[in-house]
């Protein structure tokens, strides 16, 4: 049986609906050596900067339950760099590369958004409007993020919409009492994707030196432990826009991505658990096909948000 | 090369209280490791815990590799009740090893309790490739701490043992030890163990004008250089300050690269 797994994110066609989370693949040079990269829908990309950022003092990361939370920073080689050195690998593979950019202003984000494309340095660009891990905690107890305020959400997306062709995703972040209003806003702006979730924000104490175990204080956390809340919000997001929804939060079966699907996910993203099976995309690309196959399904979109409530 | 593998346990043992040696079959991985190179282990099949294990080389050999560990938390306890005859997921060899340039006829090697995990397959292999046996200064707490003494006197090693309560050898530091060694000449020292220990013979290396390679440690999440989570701090390129990650340009770094007065008690 022929299995149609193609989605689409605005007039970007990718092969199959299984991505990763930026953050959690570089810039697909180390994992290349475990897979083809290319038999992704997509290569998501760490976050880009204007300027190359060294990131937050460690230790970074702390294991938690069934998750772990991390305190990066945004290190990454910057844009000038990223497009030197990243990404005629990534092209030399044949990837769909999703960019992911992060800047302090409007301005930034366009100017990294238009430099993108001018140099063609991706088929999509992913605004990260909901990075928990730039604010020092220590001084400033309330961190805001921009995906935080509806308002400011659909002013940034307008703006680079307005300024680039690409195919455009909005990441938001889960630290907020209602996910469809951000989303909505997105939208509204031109947005033709929205990827959630981005980390929830948590912390973790040693007891017997009674500090904070990560130095940033705060950190994200992701993994399988909060695959329900982002299964919640990949429902809520995807009923009330018409854009697809990218989802994300503690995938690491087959049976999870199919849950997002269900939910209303168009593609999904492996994250953290990346760190404990670099196969793990390959094995859902895989798993995805045979249950469209077992399930007399000969198109996967068929399956996107076929979810049933009683 | 394939990293990951399904490797057999053949053989699991306690070598002192809390401490335990294991065999881990792989042709593949034992043809690819070099000393200095480590593995991340997957400790159970559920998500507890949810990360890997990132353990040391001990030795290698024509059909394996062994790990030298200490049970210290909840995934080290659980890698402690696996038996011979299990399997276990193992992902490398991983991060780059040591290097033993041909300039120096002395080798003298400094570790701090569990910190002698990497040691052996070193030994052997300046053994094989420079045909000397490199001096060996074993510190711990106590006398059950130092591992491997036998070990390195078989291979001929000149070995001097030091316990902070004085149980064994000398009481007190390495670094004292290192202090009061007669050695002229151009030297090179590998060290591995508790922060403090490896800041303190960094700082005698400079006085001495040695070159000093430590194996650090950091929190791991991916091994591979992807999360960014295992960075220190360090001076790599020339000017150009940088964090450079543990799983990848380490473990083992010259310890004049790392920002020492960046890196917190
Ligand atoms: C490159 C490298 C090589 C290592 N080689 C050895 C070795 O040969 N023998 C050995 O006994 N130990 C070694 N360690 C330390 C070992 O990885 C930790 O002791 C182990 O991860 C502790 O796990 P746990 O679940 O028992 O402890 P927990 O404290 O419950 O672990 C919680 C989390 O902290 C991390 N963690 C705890 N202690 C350390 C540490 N010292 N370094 C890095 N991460 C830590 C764990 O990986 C885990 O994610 C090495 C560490 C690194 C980075
Ligand atoms: C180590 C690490 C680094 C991350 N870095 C970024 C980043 O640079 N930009 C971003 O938008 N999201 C980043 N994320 C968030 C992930 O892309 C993803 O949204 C989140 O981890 C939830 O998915 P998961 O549970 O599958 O990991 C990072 C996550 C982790 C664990
Ligand atoms: S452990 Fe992920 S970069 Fe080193």
């Amino acid at each position: 049986m022929n299995v149609n797994l193609q989605v689409s994110i605005g007039n970007l066609t990718l092969k199959n609906p299984v991505t990763v989370a930026s953050g959690t693949f570089g810039y697909g040079e180390e994992y290349s050596e475990y897979f083809d990269i290319s038999e992704l829908g997509a290569v998501t990309v760490k976050s880009l900067t204007l300027q190359p950022r060294l990131g937050n003092i460690p230790p970074r990361i702390v294991e938690t339950p069934a998750g772990m939370l991390n305190a990066i920073g945004l290190q990454n080689v910057g844009i000038e760099n990223y497009l030197k050195y990243k990404l005629p690998f990534l092209r030399k593979q044949n990837c769909t590369i999703i960019a992911n950019i992060y800047g302090t202003s409007i301005e930034e984000y366009v100017k990294l958004a238009e430099y993108l494309e001018k140099e063609g340095g991706a088929d999509a660009i992913e605004m990260n409007l909901s990075c928990p891990n730039v604010h020092d905690a220590r001084n400033k107890f309330k961190c805001p993020l921009i995906a935080q305020s509806p308002e400011w959400v659909e002013k940034y997306t307008s703006a680079v919409r307005s300024s680039v062709k690409l195919p455009l995703i909005v990441k938001l972040s889960p630290n907020i009492t209602d996910i469809t209003e951000p989303a909505l806003s997105a939208e509204r702006g031109g947005a033709d994707g929205i990827s959630i979730i981005n980390t929830l924000l948590g912390m973790s104490i040693n007891t017997h030196t009674r500090r904070p175990k990560l130095k940033n204080v705060v950190g994200g956390l992701s993994g399988p432990a909060i695959r329900p809340v982002a299964l919640k919000m990949v429902w809520d997001v995807s009923r009330t826009v018409k854009i697809p929804v990218i989802g994300m939060g503690g995938i690491c079966t087959t049976s999870d991505a199919l849950e997002f699907i269900i939910a209303g996910a168009r593609v999904v993203a492996v994250g953290s658990y990346l760190f404990r099976d670099p196969l793990a995309p390959i094995r859902i690309i895989q798993g995805l096909r045979d249950y469209c196959i077992s399930n007399h399904l000969d198109d996967i979109n068929n399956l996107v948000g076929s979810i049933t409530v009683d | 090369m394939n990293k990951l593998h399904e490797c057999l346990i053949t053989l699991h043992n306690p070598v002192a209280p809390n401490h335990y040696r294991m065999v881990l079959q792989s042709k593949d991985i034992a043809g690819h490791s070099s000393p200095g190179q480590f593995l991340m282990l997957e400790i159970s099949a559920g998500y507890y815990p949810f990360l890997r294990r990132p353990m040391s080389i001990e030795r290698i050999f024509s059909d394996g590799v062994s790990i030298l560990y200490k049970v210290c938390g909840e995934g080290t306890k659980i890698l402690s009740t696996l038996s011979v005859g299990e399997k276990i997921n193992v992902q490398g060899p991983l991060g780059n090893s040591f290097p033993i340039p041909k300039e120096y006829q002395q080798y003298l090697i400094i570790a701090g309790g569990i910190g002698v995990a990497p040691f052996p397959a070193l030994v052997e292999k300046i053994l094989n490739v420079r045909g000397v046996a490199p001096e060996i200064i074993l510190a711990g707490k106590d006398y059950t701490h130092l591992l491997c003494e036998k070990d390195f006197r078989q291979m001929g090693c000149k070995t001097h043992l030091v316990t902070e309560d004085g149980s064994a050898g000398d009481m007190g530091l390495a670094t004292d030890i290192l202090k009061k060694l007669n050695i002229t000449g151009p030297t090179i020292v590998y060290t591995c163990g508790p922060l403090p220990m490896i800041k303190n013979v960094h700082k005698i290396c400079i006085e001495r004008k040695w070159l000093c390679y430590a194996s650090l440690e950091a929190e791991m999440a991916c091994g591979e250089g992807v999360c960014l989570g295992c960075v220190v701090p360090a001076k790599i390129e020339v000017e150009n300050e940088m964090m450079a990650r543990v799983c990848k340009e380490g473990p083992i770094f010259d310890t004049q690269v790392i920002l020492w007065e960046k890196i917190g008690e």
